[in-house]
């Protein structure tokens, strides 16, 4: 009954003066690791974090807890704006595998805290493509450990392209036939996160170079308005934009979806249980994400989530997680010798289409710091105007 | 009696078939051989989910964690929607109306308004979600179930057994104990069935009031969009009806012979 | 003092922590948000409600209502005949098993139901699949392309969604009037026929009013739970999105709490005039 009190008498405080910050002593970074302490909670994307209950070879969580003595608790996510809002709402969790366009609003908003490497004794076997990557390092700081990456493919049914792979974006952004014969209107689909705005600045930035895109996250007004455009056109084609994997999965099942914007994760699983799926990158490029483990500035338990960071590198989790995921590792040498990967696994997942990915990270008013503020249209727009455009305005 | 019409009957029946299809469905796919996306119909039938089911210590821990928050929400929301009814019940007061109305408010409001307004004041009040916010959520609106089973049960009692005790010399106490509790016995037991069940298979308003804590809808709902074992997710849906299967029953009757012998 | 007493821990609970998240909503919705970091500028303004009032949200208010009103008619429809039947025809072992199958759905897994729903209406579904097996395929395709409301498959249609709606909340429908229709003395239906009133017009005259108590709190669960429901139109439908979807974008996607709130309030003030009608047409006593 104390804490209902406490609440209470709290909620009056807060009606009439509306509550205080947080507060947080930030010190800088550990720097030297103590004692476990009895857990360490983590946000996580669905199937990040497994513990082999839903299929025995995959576990990455039992051996860790009994190396540590940190018992391992999971708080998924289906987006990267719901672990912004975990993470921010709550001093409970100690970390988050943040993808680029959630890791620089958590540096902003000084949600996480700057990682001590020299704790982290596996960071030098990290891909050095990732090592100093811009989503998690300001100012030569390191505020997190790199741990997935993988690109946002184009999955395409192998029967309605008559076996060739699609070139170019323009299957699910402009009205045609498909080879099939048959128009594309209604079988296809895309992402229904507002970050999808860059797959079509992607796409504009290729095929309308007179606009000017270099960076799909960084659109001004003009560039941003046609990548509208872009969407607004392509919501006449789209059946169901997709949120989570599983619908995706079922659509390309059961309602005759023929291309999407999609990920290795979903066409893995198709191509598993026979379904004539298969991925692509076109010509244009692609987005893809780079997760990235970062800490909360106040770690509950920040000497296990040490542990973990370390942990979360070596080689046999980063394969066997990739093979799950359809991802790849950040530790290169999780590519060899995987048995559940395989020899091409890394290859499959898309290990050397690094150069060909803009990975996500968030729009700022700024332009991320590169100019003067309100040259960019900032990520809050893109949520409000993709909703409207998902909506038919 | 009259007998029904074949029209009424044809709309009755049709309504409870439109009713129990798709739990069906639900029953036939915890068996199917498919593990990621159903197709229609199944390829063959198994019952190996029935044991991965068993064996996941995920389920167990959700299950437990939502028995018990609903057992605490029902009880709160008894003893809430009991207190007030006894106080709004042949009486009157300044605000009467005003607080049957707030009574049924978090009910006749959409279930994401209650849960972003607590989730708003949780955090403005700085404290952690726990297995407390969650029973917080819920009771909130389970009171009102409880609220209107007990009202419509005392607008029934005679207010001249109560006025009998009294002048038999019984106290506040022991009148409520020994002659309105046994008149209440089965609007709290109907109330609390529906207070228990609106809050075991709550997921809009516990998004917003749990930490990471997992409740079964939400272990539900994050297997939902891991598409591995699917099924589980029947097994785990079926085996619910079943459990709960006889409780209803028992308490159906219970209520019913209550109400015929009062 | 008894008074006191009974009501000091409801009114405590229900007033001041229920109500004052509330108001501590209302308040939100006078703050705005500061772009980027997803802080919140707590100086207060009306350039939230100013973002509220755009024609992208006010689609989506009009979308919801029109999707709560026609699932609440439906549903109205097609549970009258039932708690009609169980009410007034079936014997008293029947009338158990009718009520027990009502309340079953209620007791398993809301979202495992939604989910069994897609198989039945996609593309390649069991809807489909009977249609074909029956010949019928066409009147399937017929109804898919009606402007508005079709679409490539039913599972991708506002038919398919409003199928859905309905089906989720019909049981809340049906047990409120069942119960205010047991009220109804027997005498008075048989009165009304022994006096030569054709069945319309006992039931216009006599079943009808009495049922309405029972309508109106049904009513009030089916409109609401259309209104606010967040999880139906992401799996079901063409994406479009609904009231609480837009609330649980701007809250969790957006992380714009103020805006959240202030389109919290479209629901508080439909369902505020939808109680103020439903209290005159007496269905807090049906609840």
């Amino acid at each position: 009954m104390r804490r209902i009190t406490s609440l209470v008498v709290a909620l009056v405080l807060a009606v009439a003066a509306c509550g205080g910050d947080g507060t947080s002593a930030e010190d800088g970074p550990l720097q030297e690791i103590g004692d476990s302490e009895d857990k360490v909670v983590i946000v996580a994307w669905a199937g990040y974090i497994e513990r082999g209950e839903t299929e025995a070879a995959y576990d990455w969580v039992t051996q860790y807890e009994a190396d540590t003595g940190c018992a391992v608790e999971v708080k998924t996510a289906g987006t990267s704006d719901e672990m912004v809002a975990l993470m921010t709402g709550s001093d409970e969790f100690d970390l988050v595998t943040a993808s680029g366009d959630a890791s620089l609003r958590l540096i902003a908003g000084g949600t996480v805290q700057e990682v001590n490497t020299d704790l982290v004794p596996s960071w030098n076997t990290v891909d050095e493509r990732l090592q100093d990557a811009p989503w998690h390092t300001v100012d030569g700081k390191h505020y997190g450990v790199p741990y997935q990456w993988g690109a946002n493919v184009l999955a395409y049914n192998t029967e309605a392209f008559g076996g060739n792979a699609p070139t170019s974006w323009n299957v699910i952004f402009e009205p045609m036939n498909l080879p099939d014969g048959e128009p594309n209107a209604g079988r296809v689909q895309a992402y229904d996160g507002p970050i999808y705005v860059a797959d079509a600045a992607v796409y504009l930035k290729s095929t309308r170079p007179e606009l000017g895109i270099e960076d799909p996250y960084q659109l001004n007004d003009e560039q941003y308005a046609e990548a509208l455009d872009v969407l607004r056109t392509q919501r006449s084609l789209v059946g169901r934009y997709w949120h989570d994997a599983f619908i995706q999965i079922d659509d390309f099942t059961n309602e005759g979806v023929a291309a999407s914007a999609s990920w290795p994760f979903q066409v893995n699983i198709l191509q598993a249980s026979g379904e004539p799926i298969a991925s692509t990158i076109p010509t244009e490029g692609a987005t893809g994400w780079a997760d990235t483990t970062m800490m909360h500035v106040n770690a509950p338990h920040p000497n296990c989530a040490y542990q973990w960071l370390d942990w979360s590198l070596n080689p046999k989790l980063q394969g066997d997680l990739a093979a799950w995921f359809g991802s790849v590792p950040s530790v290169p040498a999780a590519c060899d010798g995987n048995e559940l990967l395989g020899a091409e696994g890394c290859t499959t997942n898309g290990f050397e289409n690094f150069d060909r990915i803009s990975f996500w990270k968030t729009p700022t008013d700024d332009c991320n710091g590169t100019e003067a503020a309100g040259s960019c249209v900032p990520y809050y727009r893109w949520v409000t105007d993709y909703l409207a455009v998902i909506g038919g305005r | 009696m009259r007998t029904a019409g074949l029209g009424l009957k044809a709309a009755a029946l049709g309504a409870i078939l439109y009713l129990h299809v798709p739990i069906a469905i639900l029953f036939l796919y915890a068996f199917t051989t498919e593990d990621a996306s159903f197709k229609f119909p199944p390829p063959s039938l198994t019952t190996r989910w029935f044991e991965v089911a068993w064996n996941n210590a995920d389920i167990r821990a959700a299950l437990g964690l939502s028995l018990r928050v609903a057992f605490v929400a029902m009880v709160v929301a008894l003893i809430l929607g009991t207190l007030t009814a006894g106080a709004v019940w042949r009486t009157r007061f300044f605000g009467r109306e005003a607080l049957s109305l707030f009574i049924v408010l978090p009910i006749a409001l959409p279930g994401i308004i209650t849960g972003i307004a607590l989730r708003s004041a949780i955090n403005l009040a700085d404290l952690s979600f726990s297995f407390w916010t969650i029973v917080i959520g819920h009771a909130t609106f389970c009171v009102a179930v409880a609220y209107n089973n007990v009202i419509a049960r005392l607008r029934r009692t005679s207010p001249s057994l109560i006025e009998a005790s009294m002048d038999l010399g019984a106290r506040g106490w022991q009148t409520f104990r020994h002659v309105l509790l046994p008149q209440l016995s089965s609007a709290l037991v109907t109330g609390g069935m529906l207070a228990f069940a609106l809050s075991f298979d709550e997921i809009i308003v516990t998004t917003f009031t749990a930490g990471n804590q997992q409740t079964l809808p939400i272990w539900i709902f994050s297997s939902l969009v891991r598409p591995r074992n699917r099924p589980v997710t029947n097994v785990v849906a079926l085996a619910v009806v079943v459990l709960t299967f006889v409780p209803i029953v028992v308490a159906q009757r219970f209520s019913r012979r209550a109400e015929e012998s009062s | 003092m008894r008074l006191a007493l009974l009501l000091g821990v409801p009114l405590f609970w229900m007033v001041g922590v229920y109500g004052g998240s509330l108001a501590a909503l209302l308040v939100q919705s006078f703050f705005r948000l500061d772009s980027f970091a997803g802080t919140i500028d707590r100086s207060p303004t009306l350039a939230t409600w100013r973002d509220l009032f755009t024609d992208a949200n006010m689609s989506v208010a009009a979308r919801t209502i029109g999707m709560a009103s026609s699932v609440t008619l439906a549903s109205i429809v097609i549970a009258l005949p039932l708690a009609y039947f169980i009410a007034r025809h079936a014997s008293r072992r029947t009338k158990a098993v009718l009520v027990l199958a009502v309340m079953i759905p209620l007791w398993s897994s809301y979202l495992v139901r939604v989910y069994s729903w897609k198989l039945i209406l996609s593309a390649d579904g069991i809807v489909n699949w009977f249609f074909e097996r029956l010949g019928i395929g066409g009147l399937l395709d017929a109804v898919l392309a009606l402007p508005a409301i079709g679409g490539p498959s039913l599972s991708v249609s506002y038919i398919g969604q409003f199928l859905v709606f309905v089906y989720i909340w019909l049981p809340y429908m049906v047990l409120p009037i069942q119960a205010a229709l047991e009220r109804v003395p027997r005498s008075f239906i048989e009165a009304s026929a022994d006096l030569g009133a054709h069945p319309a017009t006992t039931f216009r005259k006599v079943v009808w009013p009495l049922a309405i108590p029972g309508v109106a709190a049904g009513s009030i669960f089916t409109f609401s739970l259309t209104l606010g429901d967040y999880i139906i139109p992401t799996v079901i439908g063409d994406s479009s999105p609904f009231i609480g979807l837009a609330i649980y974008s701007y809250q969790g996607v957006a992380g714009n709490l103020p805006l959240a709130a202030a389109f919290a309030f479209v629901p508080i003030a439909v369902m505020g005039l939808y109680l103020f009608g439903a209290k005159r047409l007496g269905a807090f006593e049906a609840l």
